[in-house]
C-alpha cells in the first residue's frame, strides 16, 4: 500500500495563499475569510451561474452578450418568443457559493458549496444532484448519499452541501506520488480542486497549473 | 478496552421525558393534544418521531403539512445533532418534560438541514462514525469492515438494540496494546455562545511522556475559557450525556465509555445554572 499523502493545516493555508495570488492576478475571485474566533478560515468564491447556461464570470455582471442567445438562433426565432426566452433565462440565474475547508480530521480540504435563485430560495438537494456533470451522475448514482449531502458548515454553522472527503487521499496519493517522480511543483488544491470542482460546475482555468510550473522556475 | 459496559449500557438506554406541543400558529380542524414521549438520548430527532408526527397530522389538512421541524423555546433543533446533545446544550436547566414545539411550515432554511428520509439520518451518521474512524485508526477499522457490518451498526441504532450496535461497535473502540489508546480523540466542543457552532481539533489522548491525558487537557488546550479559576466561583459546566464528569477523568476511557453511537464525544459547555 502506497504511504499516505496528508497535508497539515499549515500546509492547507499555505497552498490557499498560492492559489489565490494567482486567482487575484485573473481576476478569478477567490478570496481568504478568516474565522473571527480561531486562527483558521476558508477560501471562498461566489458566481452566478445561468441554469443549463453559460457562467457569468463576474459578480452581478449581466453582459449583454452572454445572457442573449447564440445569433444563429435569435434570428429563427420571433421577438416576443425570445423575449420570453430571455426572461425566463433571468429567473434561472443561480448563485454558487464555493468555500474550501481544511478537515483536521482527514487531513484534506473539503469542498462545501451551497446555491439559490436571485429571489434567495436556495436549490434542494435533489436539485444539486440533479445539476452534477453528465460525467459523473454515473457514481452519484450508485452512491448518492455518500457523494453529496447536506451538512452543516462547521465554521459558519449553516447548512451547505459538501462533497465527502473520505476518498480524497485515495485519489490524490497517486496524483502527488506521480508529480514528485517527474520532480514537478504541485499546489495540492489546485490539483485536488481541478479534480472535484467540476463535479458541481466549478472548473478552473489551465492557467493555475502553468502558474504552479512558473513558481517551480522561480525557486533558486 | 476496559470492562465497563454497565457505563455503556447506561449511556446508551439514557431517555429525556418529552412533550410535543403543535405550533399555535399551525391550521388544524380540531384541537390538537399534546404527546409524550420517552425520547432517547442517543438517537436522532427525526428518527424518533414518526408517532409524533402521525399524531399531529391527523388534525391538520394535507395541503398545510410541510416538512416537520422542531423548536425549542425560539431556537430550532438541529436533528442531526444528538437528542442527548441538543438537550444538554439547550435545556439541562430545565424542568422536565422537555417541552418541544412542533411546525409543518416555514422550514428555516437558513439554520436546519433537511431531512427527506431516513436514508439521510443514516448517511448523515455513517459520515460520523468514519470521520470518527480517521481520527482514531486513520479509517483502517471501519474500510475493513463489510458492508453488512455498517448496516448493522445503522440498524442496532435505528432499533434501539445495544446488543445489535455493540456487536460491530467493539471493533471501533479498540487499539493496540502498545498504543495505550486512539490516535487522535473523537470529540466536538460546543457552546451557545458562540457563531461557529462546534470546536474540533486534533488531541492525543496520550502525552509524549506516556501520561494519560484527561478531559481537564483537553479543555484547556482547546477551550480555555471553559475552565473555571481555581480560587473563583464556578461559572461554566462541562456536560455530556448529562453528567459532569471530573475533570481529572483520561480523555481515553471518556472516548470509550461516553461517546455518542456516531462514536463522537460530544462536550457542552454551558453556563452554571443560578439557583
Amino acid at each position: 500500500m502506497e504511504e499516505d499523502e496528508f497535508i497539515g493545516e499549515k500546509t492547507f493555508q499555505r497552498y490557499c495563499a498560492e492559489f489565490i495570488k494567482h486567482s487575484q492576478q485573473i481576476g478569478d475571485s477567490w478570496e481568504w475569510r478568516p474565522s473571527k474566533d480561531c486562527s483558521d478560515g476558508y477560501m471562498c468564491k461566489i458566481h452566478f451561474q445561468i441554469k443549463n447556461g453559460s457562467v457569468m464570470s463576474h459578480l452581478g455582471a449581466s453582459t449583454h452578450g452572454q445572457t442573449c442567445l447564440p445569433m444563429e438562433e435569435a434570428f429563427e426565432l420571433p421577438l416576443d418568443d425570445c423575449e420570453v426566452i430571455e426572461t425566463a433565462a433571468a429567473s434561472e440565474v443561480i448563485k454558487y457559493e464555493y468555500h474550501v475547508l481544511y478537515s483536521c480530521s482527514y487531513q484534506v480540504p473539503v469542498l462545501y458549496f451551497r446555491a439559490s435563485f436571485l429571489d434567495g430560495r436556495p436549490l434542494t438537494l435533489k436539485d444539486i444532484w440533479e445539476g452534477v456533470h453528465e460525467c459523473y451522475k454515473m457514481r452519484l448514482l450508485q452512491g448518492p448519499w455518500d457523494t453529496i449531502t447536506q451538512q452543516e458548515h462547521p465554521i459558519l454553522g449553516q447548512p451547505f452541501f459538501v462533497l465527502h472527503p473520505c476518498k480524497t487521499n485515495e485519489f490524490m496519493t497517486p496524483v502527488l506520488k506521480n508529480s514528485q517522480k517527474i520532480n514537478k511543483n504541485v499546489n495540492y488544491i489546485t490539483s485536488w480542486l481541478s479534480i472535484v470542482g467540476p463535479v458541481v460546475g466549478l472548473n478552473l482555468p489551465l492557467s493555475y497549473a502553468k502558474a504552479t510550473s512558473q513558481d517551480e522556475r522561480n525557486v533558486p | 478496552m476496559t470492562d465497563d459496559k454497565d457505563v455503556l449500557r447506561d449511556v446508551w438506554f439514557g431517555r429525556i421525558p418529552t412533550c410535543f406541543t403543535l405550533y399555535q400558529d399551525e391550521i388544524t380542524e380540531r384541537e390538537a393534544e399534546p404527546y409524550y414521549l420517552l425520547l432517547p438520548r442517543v438517537s436522532y430527532l427525526t428518527l424518533v418521531t414518526d408517532k409524533v408526527k402521525k399524531h399531529f397530522q391527523k388534525v391538520m389538512r394535507q395541503e398545510d403539512i410541510s416538512e416537520i421541524w422542531f423548536e425549542y423555546e425560539g431556537t430550532p433543533l438541529k436533528w442531526h445533532y444528538p437528542i442527548g446533545l441538543l438537550f444538554d446544550l439547550l435545556a439541562s436547566s430545565s424542568a422536565l418534560p422537555w417541552n418541544i414545539t412542533v411546525h409543518f411550515k416555514s422550514f428555516p432554511e437558513k439554520d436546519l438541514l433537511h431531512c427527506p428520509s431516513k436514508d439521510a439520518i443514516e448517511a448523515h451518521f455513517m459520515s460520523c462514525m468514519k470521520e470518527a474512524d480517521a481520527l482514531k485508526h486513520k479509517s483502517q477499522v471501519i474500510n475493513e469492515m463489510q458492508k453488512k457490518d455498517h448496516k448493522q451498526l445503522w440498524m442496532g441504532l435505528q432499533n434501539d438494540r445495544f446488543d445489535q450496535f455493540w456487536a460491530i461497535n467493539r471493533k471501533l473502540m479498540e487499539y493496540p496494546a502498545e498504543e495505550n489508546g486512539f490516535r487522535y480523540i473523537p470529540f466536538r466542543i460546543y457552546q451557545t455562545t458562540t457563531e461557529r457552532p462546534f470546536i474540533q481539533k486534533l488531541f492525543r489522548p496520550v502525552a509524549a511522556d506516556g501520561q494519560l491525558h484527561t478531559l481537564g487537557d483537553l479543555l484547556k488546550e482547546v477551550c480555555p475559557s471553559a475552565i473555571d479559576p481555581e480560587d473563583g466561583e464556578k461559572k461554566n459546566q462541562v456536560m455530556i450525556h448529562g453528567i459532569e464528569p471530573m475533570l481529572e477523568t483520561p480523555l481515553q476511557w471518556l472516548s470509550e465509555h461516553l461517546s455518542y453511537p456516531d462514536n463522537f464525544l460530544h462536550i457542552s459547555i454551558i453556563p452554571q445554572p443560578t439557583d
